[in-house]
């Protein structure tokens, strides 16, 4: 006998059939496939890299944006400063590590960060 | 006889020929050399005396029999760098994968043990697919005996790994015991568990190279020293590594010739530091500017730069510096900066290099990260490593030093010798406007203009203690001096304190926050 069963999960709804074939040894194997679903979602969602994209400079500490030195589209050199952080009483210069094009700026002057915040998208 | 000539002739051929040729040109392919050819490139030439040519291993379970391995996989002796004698081994992945057997073990152990009776550095070159499978626990006991004769080894002899190709599982933990770590860019690779491992258990997928490879260790787990991107650029800069050290830790470090002047006023330093407190600069400048012909050598680079650890030499003579770096977050001190500062400050005590400070750092890094990180024991090794270490402690305080990290970075309460302040040095308990806030929160409050009251006390505080006098009046800092004779004070105070004797209470061991 086949049941369906709704599965959401980390968001993603997934349709999983389970079929019951009554005090079988098979009977646990329903319960590994949603098992290996769950998982496979999982994987992608924990990347060795960080969340906010390979290219995504983030903040090292938290402070505030005093100025973004960069527009859309341009590029830069890997050492050339991106913005200016305010934290712990320092100007910090925030650089580019690594030549590319900015992609996305997601900070402005006066903006509050974190760390971990993404600042600016470099491809 | 002549037979028996020709008979140790051909042994030593085939042994010296290593896998043989396909295998030599696969390894030459992958960019890298055979263990021999590194040895050559890493020794002052024909200085190396080979040991254990013809040990072979014992094993027979699991077909091992019929397994030659010339060499054991391992190539080990001695010989010099720059003319100091040296024990070195060389895994060599041509012979088994260079995998480590009980035979294997016991060549390197060899070499360690005569270090020790010699008091020379050991150096090893890693490069092994990892435990001799079919030698079972008899491997496990080769890896036991290396991680236990690295463990009495430290801080008597300088020990320096260099890996040149895979080091994998509990081979990663003998260099981990040593004092440096070398890796080779792209061809080497460090990890407990492998990619495959990895993505069977946890079904995270990553490459080698992003697992474990020389940029990662560098710069995001700090278990390499340095990286260098070819093995030829690699062995340059271990001997120049050596070129600082004593041989053991009953002897001075060597004394280089130099034709920079230690009685040189250095115009100019002081315009180095922006005139704002709040502007960044690159400590590396002063750095650079101070040490003997602007030659300075950095440890772990690449890891948690907003310290810097670097050896370098004033008038010819081996100093360890540490340095907080402002052009990196605001150069605080972190978990990281304490973990990376903490073992160098640990490794130039126990070998006799003076310790330099160089201050200049906005606190201790705020937040849940860091509090939940463990930055309290963290932190406390730096403040352990500097008050244990009896060598001479010299500190410059160039600009911000607040509170904790005042007393963190070798104050003269932790036992620096000689401190020295720059007339830029800003020392007190906390910054300015937080000071003000809280110790005028009453006035600002009741004033008519809080903003105005906020501001003149901020400035008020500023002008009475954001200086250097408030701790020269009480004698935490020696002498207020002109950057411009950095170089000459220096100088000066490790020449008188080179007869420094310090004592400690008679212990086993002291109970290091590690």
């Amino acid at each position: 006998m086949n049941k369906k069963f709704k599965v959401t999960v980390n968001g993603q709804t997934y349709d999983v059939v389970v079929e019951e074939i009554g005090g079988m040894p098979q009977a646990p194997s329903a319960a590994v496939q949603t098992a290996t679903v769950a998982a496979a979602t999982v994987s992608p969602a924990a990347p060795v890299e960080g969340s906010a994209g390979p290219g995504s400079i983030k903040a090292p500490m938290p402070g505030t944006i005093l100025a973004v030195k960069v527009t859309k589209g341009q590029s830069v050199k890997r050492g050339d400063v991106l913005c200016i952080l305010e934290a712990m009483k320092m100007e910090n210069e925030i650089t580019a590590p690594n030549d590319g094009v900015v992609e996305h700026i997601r900070v402005q002057a006066g903006t509050t960060v974190n760390t971990g915040d993404p600042l600016i998208d470099l491809a | 006889m002549e037979e028996k000539l020709k008979q140790l002739a051909g042994k030593r051929e085939k042994i010296l020929a290593g896998g043989g040729p396909k295998r030599v040109a696969a390894q030459h392919e992958k960019g890298k050399m055979t263990a021999r050819e590194r040895i050559e490139a890493f020794l002052d030439p024909g200085s190396f005396t080979e040991l254990d040519t013809f040990v072979e291993h014992r094993a027979t379970d699991l077909g091992m029999d019929a397994v030659e391995a010339p060499g054991e996989g391992v190539v080990t002796g001695y010989g010099t760098v720059f003319g100091r004698t040296v024990t070195v081994f060389a895994q060599d992945f041509t012979v088994v994968g260079g995998s480590l057997g009980e035979m294997h073990a016991a060549k390197i152990c060899k070499v360690m043990d005569l270090a020790m009776k010699l008091g020379c550095p050991c150096i090893g070159i890693n490069d092994s697919g990892g435990a001799r499978i079919q030698e079972g626990v008899d491997a496990l006991k080769g890896y036991g005996e290396i991680f236990y004769r690295n463990t009495l080894a430290s801080g008597v002899i300088p020990q320096i790994s260099i890996i040149m190709g895979p080091c994998a599982g509990g081979a990663v933990y003998s260099p981990a015991l040593t004092d440096f770590t070398v890796m080779v860019d792209k061809t080497a690779n460090m990890f407990i568990t492998g990619p495959q491992v990895i993505k069977a258990v946890t079904r995270e997928d990553v490459s080698a190279e992003a697992l474990g490879g020389a940029l990662v260790h560098s710069e995001v787990s700090g278990c390499a020293s340095l990286m260098f991107s070819n093995e030829q650029e690699t062995f340059q800069a271990v001997r120049k590594l050596l070129s600082y050290l004593p041989q053991n830790n009953l002897e001075e470090p060597p004394v280089a010739a130099t034709q920079d002047a230690v009685n040189k006023r250095i115009q100019g330093l002081a315009d180095l530091i922006p005139d704002s407190p709040n502007k960044p600069y690159d400590m590396r400048d002063i750095i650079r500017n101070v040490f003997d012909d602007g030659d300075f050598f950095e440890i772990q680079p690449l890891y948690a730069q907003n310290i810097i650890t670097c050896f370098a030499r004033i008038g010819g003579k081996t100093v360890g510096i540490i340095a907080n770096q402002p052009k990196i977050m605001a150069g605080v001190l972190d978990i990281n900066a304490s973990d990376k500062a903490a073992r160098f400050i640990r490794f130039c005590d126990a070998f006799n290099i003076p310790l330099i400070t160089f201050t200049d750092t906005s606190g201790y890094l705020p937040g849940v990260g860091q509090e939940h990180g463990g930055v309290i024991r963290h932190g406390a090794k730096l403040l352990y490593a500097y008050s244990e270490a009896t060598v001479p402690k010299i500190t410059v305080i160039v600009r911000k030093v607040y509170g904790g990290a005042y007393i963190a970075m070798c104050s003269r309460h932790l036992g620096a010798d000689i401190v020295f302040a720059w007339p830029s040095a800003e020392i007190a308990v906390m910054g300015p406007d937080g000071a003000a806030n809280i110790i005028f929160k009453k006035e600002i409050e009741e004033s008519q203009a809080p903003e105005e009251t906020r501001k003149q006390k901020i400035e008020e505080y500023k002008a009475n203690f954001a200086n250097p006098y408030k701790a020269a009046m009480r004698g935490y800092v020696d002498d207020v001096i002109d950057p411009a004779d950095t170089r000459i004070k220096l100088a000066n105070a490790l020449s008188v304190l080179a007869s420094k004797r310090e004592s400690r209470p008679e212990k086993k061991h002291g109970n290091m926050p590690v």
